[in-house]
């Protein structure tokens, strides 16, 4: 079987040769191939080979396009952070004042940075996409507000200027349409968005039920391809009965700290889960602990047709030990076929 | 008597939580001042305001309310301190302290620190608040030109986190390790606690509510036995 093939099946509840994983490995691509960080994250090419040393190394059955949401906040302006071992962050929010945040409409493919990001899912695309899944990360359109204009002023807004937020919301609608649509375009499969704020850990249930759960039904609804709810940084086993009817949204990546079966439970048996590890702490884990772990997850999901092991959080750390990746995998191919 | 206050007490208590839940600044806001005006502000923040955030913060480090919840907590009781502070009332502010807020160089995410600095001054401390982006030198400085015995540093990202060693380094630098203590938070160390020590930290606290008591207990020079 393909890649392709194992995640379909596992999309469509059925057996397969072994069990789909994954892990996300955006910035890993830039230490195996010795890439400075900076040239990766700029370079579209230079992403496309740091890839094609993630998928020697590990043969993972779904690849990531470039994890740098920061690139769609940077478009509006603000100021950028690099460090050698870490994906470019923002340093400084594009806007004080809310009223100066406009929708950059067309200009927001023209900007270098997402751009880039575009481009770099052509060339995934391009040279994997008839074998593999290419995942495309997109900024939720709940929370790119935030990052135009830090959480603070975001929060204050959604709880107390209902006006500003519908114009920020819009704002937010078309910019995600915008680029989903481009990556749709440069061949992604999917595309895979982190959400944080449809969290009721960040928000209130008047706020959760009014206007973030209606903007995501519109957003997800009018993507031009599936859309999978990625948890964002906080458990969502809890709210999966909020989100399991927004449209175009054909599985879920659950924190690791979320019970599997639960989630299973909620969801019914053929919505796709994935999950269970976190990326960041495979940067502290032992080769042997992550086999461990990966094998016991493996061995409580070993019924369960429509799972993906996947890691979840953020990016797997530069840092973290190849032999510790290389145990996941082993963990998946000792598994065996999924029936 | 006493019974039929406390009572009504409780009553009003139950009240100004359910309007923080249901973000209802203005109403809490409303009901406090309405408070205060009978009895004296010093009786509407400690009968009513402090024990709600109390309960507010409990239930915010068991991750029963939201963060937003939390944030209208801090902005009502904002609201209260400000009102209090312009009345020249009863109600005695900056008794405690002072103690030094910043967020750390290149750090610009103010929430957290901002939100800590609402209920440390709802809690009585004076606070010297640096703002963003603040060098390690400039946090030194300050404590030592207010007599801070506490500084509370802030950084949201592991990126920026990383830079709080650097304010240990010039605390270390200057011999005045222990006199000084860091108080360290942020999103990351929930995700990562060992990242309190790591960087030097001398403790934490699991949200912005419960800061009064980690500078209570920094201040007094105890030991933070779990600092995660």
């Amino acid at each position: 079987m393909t890649s392709l093939e194992r995640v379909l099946c596992a999309l469509g509840g059925e057996p397969a040769d072994r069990r789909a994983s994954t892990l996300a490995l955006s910035l890993y691509g830039a230490r195996l191939t010795g890439c400075p960080v900076r040239e990766y994250f700029t370079v579209p090419r230079r992403y496309l080979e740091g890839q094609r040393e993630v998928v020697r190394l590990l043969d993972p059955d779904i690849l990531f396009t470039p994890f740098v949401l920061p690139f769609e906040a940077l478009a509006y302006g603000g100021e950028e952070v690099w460090l050698d071992r870490f994906a470019p962050n923002v340093r400084k929010p594009p806007f004080r004042d809310p009223d100066l945040a406009e929708p950059l409409g067309e200009g927001l493919l023209l900007d270098p940075g997402v751009g880039y990001l575009v481009e770099a899912a052509r060339l995934l695309a391009g040279e994997f996409g008839a074998d593999k899944p290419v995942c495309a990360v997109v900024t939720a359109p709940v929370d790119l507000p935030a990052m135009l204009l830090g959480i603070e002023t975001w929060l204050e807004i959604l709880l107390f200027d209902p006006e500003r937020a519908a114009a920020l919301m819009d704002l937010s609608e078309d910019h995600f349409l915008r680029l989903t649509a481009a990556m749709f375009d440069a061949g992604a499969t999917f595309v895979a968005c982190p959400v944080m704020f449809a969290n009721l850990r960040l928000v209130t249930p008047g706020l959760l039920e009014k206007s973030i759960l209606p903007a995501l039904s519109r957003c997800f609804g009018l993507s031009r391809g599936p859309v999978v709810f990625h948890h964002g940084g906080n458990r969502i086993e809890d709210h999966l009965r909020h989100y399991e009817g927004l449209p175009n949204v054909p599985g879920f990546v659950m924190d690791p700290r979320d019970s599997l079966s639960r989630a299973r439970e909620i969801l019914g048996p053929r919505r796709l889960i994935l999950g269970n590890l976190s990326g960041p702490a495979l940067a502290g884990t032992a080769p042997e602990a992550a086999r461990a772990l990966a094998s016991e997850i493996l061995a409580d999901r070993a019924a369960d047709r429509a799972f993906i092991l996947a890691s979840g959080h953020a990016d797997v750390p530069f840092d973290t030990n190849p032999d510790t990746l290389r145990a996941v995998r082993q963990a998946v191919l000792d598994a065996g076929a999924v029936k | 008597m006493k019974g039929g206050n406390t009572t009504v007490i409780e009553k009003l208590k139950e009240d100004l939580f359910s309007l923080m839940l249901d973000a209802e600044r203005e109403r809490a806001v409303a009901m406090l001042l309405g408070f205060a005006r009978g009895r004296g502000f010093q009786a509407a923040v400690n009968d009513l305001l402090e024990p709600v955030l109390q309960r507010v913060g409990e239930d915010w480090s068991r991750e029963r309310i939201s963060l937003a919840q939390g944030y209208v907590a801090g902005k009502i009781a904002e609201d209260v301190l400000l009102a209090a502070a312009s009345s020249h009332g009863d109600l005695r502010l900056d008794v405690k302290g002072p103690v030094i807020l910043g967020n750390v160089e290149d750090d610009y995410h103010s929430l957290g620190r901002k939100m800590v600095g609402v209920f440390l001054r709802a809690a009585g401390w004076k606070i010297v608040d640096l703002g963003n982006d603040v060098s390690p030198a400039a946090f030194v400085d300050a404590a030592v030109e207010h007599g801070a015995r506490v500084i509370g540093v802030s950084a949201m990202m592991l990126t920026t986190a990383e830079n709080i060693r650097a304010v240990r380094a010039e605390l270390d630098a200057r011999g005045l390790s222990g006199r000084i203590r860091l108080a360290v938070g942020g999103a990351v160390f929930k995700l990562r606690p060992e990242l309190v020590r790591e960087v030097g930290g001398d403790g934490t606290a699991a949200s912005a509510i419960q800061a009064p008591a980690l500078f209570e207990r920094l201040w007094a020079g105890e030991p933070e036995s779990e600092v995660a």
